[in-house]
């Protein structure tokens, strides 16, 4: 029994306005990232039910590829984040302003 | 001229050659790097990347001249099943990123002296730049986000390369939080086009939607508009706009430049190829959005916004980050005036050519400012007052690549605005040829204000040019003697920019 295609796009909305809200109210880089995981995970939702929904496997095998790109976002951004830290002792991205924002 | 590729002089997949030369030429560096980690020898280092670019650039200059892709010799060629496409336009853009990237890596010679981590920075340009050189060939939505990351992921490393430095740290972490935003952004907006085409190839999704198949015009609607906002974001137009002066002002001159210049013309090839390919007008008008008009209103924002917060600056390095999203918006009106233009391939064509004179004039401004901070020189405009009596040469180049960046008839920026001009009036786009002009004579007004300083505010006496180091100078001469000779012999260009563009249409 196929789960109507309409509640998968509802999940994905939903998920990636979870991630926006994070993105939007908290100031900590790591929740940041997490954060921005959620948004391209509920991309992946949308990839894989449509792929199914149309009947080919485009939409699985590139969400494999956004999963291997998100690990080298987060590869790159947990770099970012550590010498955040070595320069501001903080990971609040509020308080790293030696520049006007 | 034989054509190569399809005369079976060469194989198809040669057509790739000037970004395999790119990613070679990076896995040369990190060999490099791993039988001599410790080195301090930059000049092997940036040696060995300025023959990589120099090849690229040379190589695509040789299929452009050669008519590789273009419609004469067989059309666009079309690579891995039709994931990837070279073509006219793409090989336009990659010649583009090449000359700006050997430009970078010369100045850096000089810039990064006594710096640890040399190896690492060079083959991060280098992939970057192969990303870049992708994004222009790249003929699906699944080549164009990995592309896309593979060019973003090597910048936000490069923007934090000074890792001690407050400003560049900042910088980094900016420029990388907008940046994942956006990308997720973007790849929600692809994964929504998918679920109401069920194709990422742009033609294939073009052929769906012009049939009527398509599931849900909404959501295609709101997939499109965030695919803008991906791609906004990679050319620092409005809305996603404000990493831009953070990400220039903190980050390494020289990168500053690689990412003002190059980074934002590999998203506009994106754009170019997604929307006239994928979205072409005729089918998406009245089925879901017509992006004609957002495209016209963020040129118009972009424009004014970028120039009016470029009048109030008082660093330089900053001037100039305002200044390029002000020229986001000028290269935006190609796409803007697509709907209503007589003459498409010559609109976007104007587009085309505006990035790369913009490639020259903007990166040796931004390596002007690498050599001033390499002589210690202060970041406003008052530090840089009197520079031209002990640095007449580069104060000269400088001078050229202002007006030029202004749009006076002293480099090859003239006669792109001009064009940009001429399309905007030949589509009867009244509002967009106004906000062009009123803010190229605007920009006039800030340009003009490093130019007196450097040649008629008295020197305060405070500094002494000590070196002239010789990396830094010959990429600042070798861009204006280029920025130069563009006016002169823009012919040429001009011609291959509208037979590129033509293939799109």
């Amino acid at each position: 029994m196929a789960v109507p295609a309409e509640y998968y796009l509802v999940l994905s909305a939903g998920l990636f306005c979870v991630g926006l809200f994070g993105i939007l109210t908290r100031r900590n880089a790591l929740i940041f990232l997490m954060s921005v995981e959620l948004m391209l995970n509920a991309a992946n939702i949308n990839l894989v039910a449509f792929s199914f929904q149309w009947g080919n496997l485009t939409g699985q095998v590139f969400s494999l590829f956004t999963m291997a790109l998100a690990a080298a976002e987060v590869a790159v951004g947990i770099g970012i984040i550590l010498v955040l830290y070595r320069n501001f002792e903080d990971l609040d991205v509020t308080k790293a302003t030696t520049m006007r924002w | 001229m034989i054509p190569l590729q399809s005369a079976d002089v060469l194989p198809q997949w040669t057509a790739l050659a000037p970004a395999l030369a790119l990613a070679t030429t990076a896995l040369v560096l990190f060999v490099i790097d791993s039988i001599d980690p410790d080195s301090m020898d930059s000049g092997l280092l940036a040696g060995v990347s300025t023959i990589g670019a120099l090849a690229s650039a040379g190589i695509s200059g040789w299929f452009l001249v050669a008519g590789t892709g273009m419609s004469r010799t067989g059309g666009a060629i079309e690579l891995f099943g039709g994931q990837l496409v070279v073509d006219g336009m793409a090989l336009f853009f990659m010649f583009v990123f090449a000359s700006v990237l050997a430009l970078v890596t010369v100045a850096s010679y000089d810039y990064l002296e006594g710096q640890p981590h040399q190896a690492e920075y060079y083959s991060l340009m280098l992939l970057a730049t192969t990303g870049m050189a992708l994004m222009a060939s790249a003929n699906s939505l699944a080549t164009a986000f990995v592309s896309l990351e593979l060019a973003s992921l090597p910048s936000f490393a490069l923007v934090a390369f000074l890792k001690n430095n407050r400003g560049s740290v900042e910088a980094g972490l900016k420029y990388f939080l907008i940046g994942a935003l956006s990308s997720s952004v973007f790849v929600y907006g692809i994964s929504l086009v998918y679920a109401a085409t069920g194709r990422l190839q742009l033609a294939a999704i073009a052929d769906v939607i012009a049939s009527g198949e398509a599931l849900d015009p909404g959501v295609l609607g709101v997939g499109i508009l965030m695919i803008v906002g991906g791609v906004a974001y990679k050319t620092a137009s409005v809305p996603f706009h404000f990493w831009a002066p953070e990400a220039y002002e903190g980050a390494p001159a020289p990168v500053s430049g690689f990412l003002s210049s190059a980074s934002k013309a590999a998203g506009f090839v994106l754009a170019f190829r997604i929307f006239t390919v994928a979205f072409p007008l005729d089918v998406i008008t009245g089925v879901a959005v017509d992006w004609g008009v957002a495209f016209t209103a963020l040129a118009v924002l972009t424009m004014t916004l970028g120039n009016f917060a470029a009048a109030t600056q008082d660093t330089v390095k900053r001037m100039l980050a305002y200044s390029s999203i002000g020229h986001a918006g000028y290269a935006l009106i190609g796409l803007a005036v697509l709907s209503g233009a007589a003459d498409q391939s010559f609109a976007l064509g104007a587009s085309m050519m505006h990035l790369l004179v913009y490639g020259f004039m903007n990166t040796g401004a931004f390596l002007f400012v690498a050599l001033a901070e390499y002589w210690g020189v202060g970041r406003t405009f008052e530090d840089y007052n009197g520079l031209a009596t002990q640095a007449p040469i580069a104060c000269t180049a400088m001078t050229v690549f202002l007006f030029s960046l202004a749009g006076l008839p002293i480099g090859g920026g003239f006669w792109s605005k001009y064009f940009l001009l001429v399309a905007a009036t030949g589509a009867s786009a009244w509002l967009l040829a106004a906000a062009l002009i009123v803010n190229s004579a605007l920009s006039l007004f800030y340009y003009s204000r490093v130019v007196k300083a450097m040649w008629i505010e008295e020197p305060d006496g405070s500094f002494e040019v000590s070196s002239y180091p010789t990396g830094l100078y010959a990429a600042v001469i070798t861009a204006g003697v280029m920025t130069f000779l563009l006016l002169v012999g823009f012919g040429p260009v001009s011609a291959t920019a509208t037979d590129a563009a033509a293939m799109l249409f």
